[in-house]
């Protein structure tokens, strides 16, 4: 189960590392657009948490770029933003979910678990 | 610290604290104190947002602190559920839950066993305070709602909380709560006040709008019938200027049996002096200007005038007063007068006032219907009058005041009248 983070606060990612290493998740945290990219590429993550307000490249471009090069990386976008027009353009490139901060945690980890096993289950078919 | 010097540092700044007014400050400070002085490796406050029906962080200190804004939990969460309803979980204190405490709960046959349902929520408890990293919780109540909670993280030394300790952390909570509540109520009341100004102020606003428009209906009507009035006068080329010589007269008359000639009183006076014959307007010029004596039919409607009159001071309403002064002015003082018989002093004084002031200049000017006659003769005439048509106290004072005012001047009040209807 391995899952990247990314957020430009540092503290967020902190937080939600430490959230999910101790519920047995393999955890990567990147703090920018750039660093998420060549997260992606080493680490190869099942399932990225993406915030859309970052400085230089934000998270809709990340999410463009990672679902062009890896179409099955699960991307749930996390973020405070929730204009119509952000969710709908996240989905028409491919988002897997669109959460509002502040979240529920509980919410978040049966998401992310969701978006794993139907990983696991398309590899098996 | 001592235990002693350390309690004691806590009740100073519990003493402090309660003094902030600003319940969002209120938290921070406290966040902070705890952080500081118990050295945890967090201290935050999560607070109800009643908009959106869950509970957020509003502050987090401290090494192991929570993103303020990332997490929430809604009514569901098991933490937020053991409070809100821990009445319903028998002898467990529902007060506050030490981490510790929870642990040895959930393996304790005498709470756990045959009720699994417990041991589910006792364990959910648990992961929500694990997740939240939190050894202690300590809820904030008013009345019975949950407002919020204080979660506590490990001491940095690895030791246990005292009872000293969780029993501070409830008064800051409780402190916190009683602040909130009030902030929201001193809102709350300012919000309503400002609404209640804003209304009160547009009311007054309306009704000064109101009476404005009402003023200047009155004084355009009241300029109407003073006009009216000096119609009437001028028509009957004997009466004209009689209105200024018949307010001197009675204004005179008037000061010397005593009345109030300071503001209110004297303006009816002088009205009522003015406007008593406004009625005649309605009279028909033939029989107002009639050179001959009036006919039995033409004295009904010549006796009309004072009840027309009336009819015309209606609309005014601050001149309730004159125009029952106009409708009586020909009432006579042993009741034979009209139009309602009245006698003595159920006839309004000003009324009174006005008949002896306006016989008499009737007698002295040469009117249409009698012969001007000589000064001393009018005295004469009001006096042989005197308790029958006039009231002998007002034709008293008249004579009276009369000959005092002129007492050089041999009586020039006829002339005088003469020379200003000239």
């Amino acid at each position: 189960m391995k899952l990247l983070i990314v957020d430009d606060e540092i503290e967020i990612c902190d937080f939600l590392k430490s959230f999910f290493e101790e519920r047995n998740y393999e955890v990567k945290a990147a703090s920018s657009g750039q660093a998420a990219l060549t997260a992606v590429e080493q680490f190869k993550p099942q399932v990225v948490l993406l915030d859309i307000k970052m400085p230089v490249m934000d998270g809709i471009q990340v999410l463009g770029a990672v679902k062009k090069k890896f179409p099955r990386t699960k991307v749930i976008m996390v973020t405070a933003l929730e204009t119509r027009d952000k969710i709908e353009e996240c989905l028409r490139l491919g988002a897997d979910n669109y959460i509002t901060k502040p979240l529920s945690l509980e919410y978040l980890e049966n998401d992310v678990r969701e978006k794993i096993e139907s990983l696991a289950g398309s590899n098996t078919s | 610290m001592t235990s002693y010097d350390y309690q004691e540092a806590l009740k100073h700044a519990a003493r402090t604290m309660v003094r902030v007014k600003n319940p969002r400050r209120l938290l921070k400070m406290i966040v902070r104190f705890i952080v500081r002085e118990v050295n945890l490796t967090h201290a935050s406050i999560m607070m109800y947002d009643p908009l959106k029906s869950r509970y957020i962080f509003v502050d987090s200190q401290g090494k192991l602190r929570i993103p303020v804004g990332l997490v929430k939990l809604d009514h569901g969460n098991a933490l937020i559920d053991w409070f809100s309803h821990g009445e319903r979980r028998l002898k467990l204190k529902r007060d506050y839950l030490v981490l510790s405490e929870l642990s040895s709960w959930i393996t304790d046959p005498e709470i756990v066993d045959r009720r699994a349902a417990l041991k589910t929520c006792l364990t959910q408890l648990k992961v929500v305070m694990e997740t939240l990293k939190a050894a202690v919780c300590v809820p904030g109540f008013y009345k019975e709602d949950l407002l919020g909670v204080l979660l506590l993280g490990h001491k940095l030394n690895g030791k246990p909380f005292s009872a000293e300790e969780i029993s501070f952390f409830q008064t800051l909570a409780n402190d916190a709560s009683m602040t909130i509540k009030t902030a929201e109520y001193r809102e709350d009341i300012l919000a309503k006040n400002v609404e209640l100004e804003k209304q009160k102020q547009e009311l007054e606003r309306r009704l000064q709008e109101i009476a404005a428009l009402r003023k200047k209906e009155q004084e355009t009507y009241y300029q109407i019938v003073m006009s009216l009035a000096q119609e009437v006068n001028a028509k009957d080329p004997y009466t004209a200027g009689h209105l200024k010589g018949v307010e001197r007269l009675g204004l005179m008359t008037a000061q010397e049996m005593g009345y109030d000639l300071t503001g209110h009183k004297k303006d009816v006076l002088v009205a009522s002096l003015h406007l008593h014959d406004v009625g005649k307007i309605g009279i028909p010029d033939h029989i107002l200007l009639k050179p001959a004596s009036l006919n039995d039919e033409e004295w009904k409607i010549m006796r009309q005038h004072p009840l027309k009159g009336a009819k015309i001071l209606e609309p005014l309403t601050g001149f309730k007063e004159v125009a029952n002064v106009v409708l009586h002015h020909h009432e006579n003082y042993d009741g034979t007068g009209y139009p309602s018989g009245l006698r003595s002093d159920e006839i309004p004084l000003e009324a009174r006032i006005v008949a002896v002031v306006d016989s008499f200049h009737a007698i002295i000017s040469k009117r249409c219907y009698s012969k001007g006659k000589p000064i001393e003769a009018a005295f004469q005439e009001l006096e042989r009058c005197s308790g029958t048509q006039f009231d002998p106290k007002v034709v008293q004072a008249f004579i009276r005041a009369y000959k005092r005012t002129y007492a050089n001047g041999k009586y020039k009040g006829e002339s005088e009248t003469r020379s200003t209807a000239a």
